[in-house]
């Protein structure tokens, strides 16, 4: 799975307007480092790879696992196969908050292109997938426990709100403005460079690298919340760690990319049915494939149509929606047998 | 043994439970039975740990139950419940292994996996380990759960061995009920304390050694069950009217249960009299 990830990453980094071969990618990879390998590649080469194409290909691999870790993660949580970011309103809130910083903030940092400023819309949406993970967990509480069902329905709501909040404030942008807030919605790896790449790396390597630990306290966790705290496992503790690494991962992908539906859902369903629910490989199987998924997707993005860029979220909700219209009918069919 | 002193639980002004005072003893198993919302659920969930009693104190062995490490607590008491929703694809052996978690970090030891396949032949789920969980059988299902949670305390010290079942066999068949119980009841000669709550009256008297009565939340008698279950305390704690039989070919008594009786006479304690003679009548 390693080895097909790093396929996939040469294909990708080295298809585009400008081809450039695997040897020569190889080739400029030894460059760095310092050994000469003798294949011959031009400066352009180079010069696209190094600052256009890798950027890119890093970020949707970074992209692709947090969100497939969150989706597994969140399923694990919900104890429900159908679970996902978007589905308690982690995604609209990030987004919603993004979009109230990309309209008001512009004044304050005049745009988003250095550190500080990916790290302050970073900043913004970790607020607003933290706020919305708080809200409807508080709705969500009984008793001290969390009732699922109220959860998912509280994330209804927020969607909802979160979804008004952003087209107030959208309808109160000015063109310019309107521009980035509809392309960013649709969900695009277009801005990537190694700038914001370096801002969301730590939120994303968190979540990614954290997640794995919590595998078995999650397996635990599918009996049944009580039945887990029978089991000595501190249940308060584990759902509040995996918010918070949730609503970061979420958050900074959000904020880089938009929207990016359907991977933390259709992923680590597709992991599950080959490996099995094990959480520990289902979470590392999640990361290597959404990675893999993600990395692909935006290939197909940028090459489909070009010199035109669809967006990313277009691809990943083509792909996924009719996947999850079937998992429904699944669930359907299995309900009435 | 599990001392329960006193214990009251009290949500948004209802008593749910008051003064229970019973004794479970160490190797014994102890049976819960009352009509719905006398307080069993609460109980169990009170001794295991689950809630908290708004007055009262439970102590397990010497040791009151709240000051118990998590840790410590779950490599000596265990639960059963009713009915597991679980949705993803598990295989019984992961079910059952995770009964482990308490007793091992990162991999599991040669120990945990020798616990393991004696807990599976003692339950009889050998043949179903490498199976899908979601595609047993209701009565298969609930072994490996009872696999599960005799993993978990399997090897605990004798006499700190604690398994709580709230209403274990209600969702099973005949058959599978009594191979459950008569698998639960084997456990307490092997020095595990049992307490059930339980539906059925005479499951309870054909496998449990004490049993605790409740109505609306308190105790209507407690102790060995053929002193407990008596007409008298039946008809008092769910409004039927019962006969206990003696047949010589059974090992223990059965009971019948004739149908409602009227309320009048259930609630004035002074009527017990009458009604015993109007059953004397009937016979």
């Amino acid at each position: 799975m390693v080895i097909l990830l790093l396929g996939v990453c040469i294909w990708a980094a080295g298809t585009g307007a400008l081809a450039i071969s695997p040897e020569a990618i190889f080739a400029m990879i030894c460059k760095k480092i310092g050994m000469d390998t003798g294949i011959i590649f031009t400066e352009q080469q180079e010069n696209v790879f190094w600052i256009i194409r890798l950027s890119r290909v890093a970020m949707a691999l970074l992209i692709g696992a947090t969100l497939a870790v969150c989706g597994a993660a969140m399923q694990g949580l919900f104890r429900n196969p159908l679970a996902d970011p978007a589905l308690i309103g982690i995604s609209t809130s990030a987004s919603a908050t993004t979009v109230l910083m990309i309209v008001l903030g512009a004044r304050l940092f005049s745009g988003f292109q250095s550190l500080l400023g990916q790290y302050s819309l970073n900043v913004s949406t970790f607020a607003g997938a933290l706020l919305a993970t708080l809200l409807v967990y508080r709705i969500a509480q009984q008793k001290g426990k969390t009732n699922v069902s109220i959860m998912l329905l509280a994330g209804i709501a927020v969607n909802a709100l979160a979804g008004a909040l952003t087209s107030f404030v959208t309808l109160s942008a000015n063109d310019q403005q309107l521009r980035s807030v509809t392309f960013w919605m649709m969900g695009s790896l277009g801005g990537a460079n190694w700038t914001n790449v370096a801002g969301i790396s730590p939120f994303c390597i968190a979540c990614i690298a954290g997640m794995p630990f919590l595998s078995r306290q999650l397996n635990a966790f599918s009996l049944g919340e009580s039945d887990a705290a029978y089991l000595g496992i501190r249940v308060e503790r584990l759902k509040n760690t995996i918010m918070i690494l949730c609503a970061m991962g979420v958050g900074a992908s959000v904020a880089v990319s938009g929207v990016i539906g359907f991977v933390g859902l259709v992923v680590p369903h597709i992991v599950r049915m080959i490996i099995g629910p094990e959480h520990k490989k289902l979470i590392i199987g999640s990361a290597l494939s959404g990675a893999i998924l993600l990395v692909l997707a935006d290939l197909v993005s940028r090459t489909i149509a070009g010199p035109i860029e669809i967006p990313i979220g277009i691809i990943t909700a083509l792909g996924g929606g009719p996947f999850f219209l079937y998992l429904l009918l699944k669930e359907k069919s299995k309900s009435i047998m | 043994m599990l001392k329960i002193s006193n214990i009251g639980f009290r949500i948004r002004g209802r008593n749910l439970l008051q003064d229970i005072n019973i004794v479970v003893r160490t190797g014994t198993f102890t049976a819960v039975m009352g009509a719905n919302g006398a307080g069993k659920s609460t109980l169990l969930k009170i001794l295991s740990g689950d809630i908290r009693p708004s007055a009262g104190t439970v102590s397990w062995n010497g040791q009151d139950l709240g000051s118990y490490p998590v840790g410590e607590l779950s490599r000596k008491r265990a639960v059963l419940r009713q009915q597991y929703n679980i949705l993803l694809p598990f295989r019984a052996r992961e079910i059952i292994e995770m009964g482990r978690y308490p007793h091992f970090s990162g991999k599991l030891t040669t120990h945990c996996k020798n616990v393991i396949k004696e807990v599976a032949a003692y339950v009889g789920v050998e043949g179903m380990m490498e199976r899908n969980y979601l595609t047993l059988s209701g009565g298969e299902q609930q072994r490996v759960q009872l696999a599960r949670v005799l993993v978990q305390v399997w090897d605990a010290p004798p006499g700190e061995k604690l398994i709580m079942l709230d209403e274990p066999v209600s969702a099973l068949d005949i058959h599978y009920q009594h191979q459950l119980m008569a698998l639960v009841k084997t456990l307490t000669e092997n020095s595990f304390t049992v307490i059930a709550v339980l539906h059925d009256l005479n499951l309870a008297m054909q496998y449990a050694d004490d049993v605790l009565l409740l109505k609306k939340g308190r105790s209507v008698a407690f102790g060995d069950k053929y002193s407990v279950m008596n007409e008298e305390a039946i008809r008092t704690t769910f409004d039927v009217a019962a006969m206990i039989h003696y047949p010589a070919a059974y090992g223990y008594p059965f009971i019948t249960v004739n149908g409602q009786i009227n309320n009048k006479q259930t609630e004035q304690s002074d009527n017990y009299v009458d009604s015993n003679h109007f059953f004397e009548g009937k016979i």
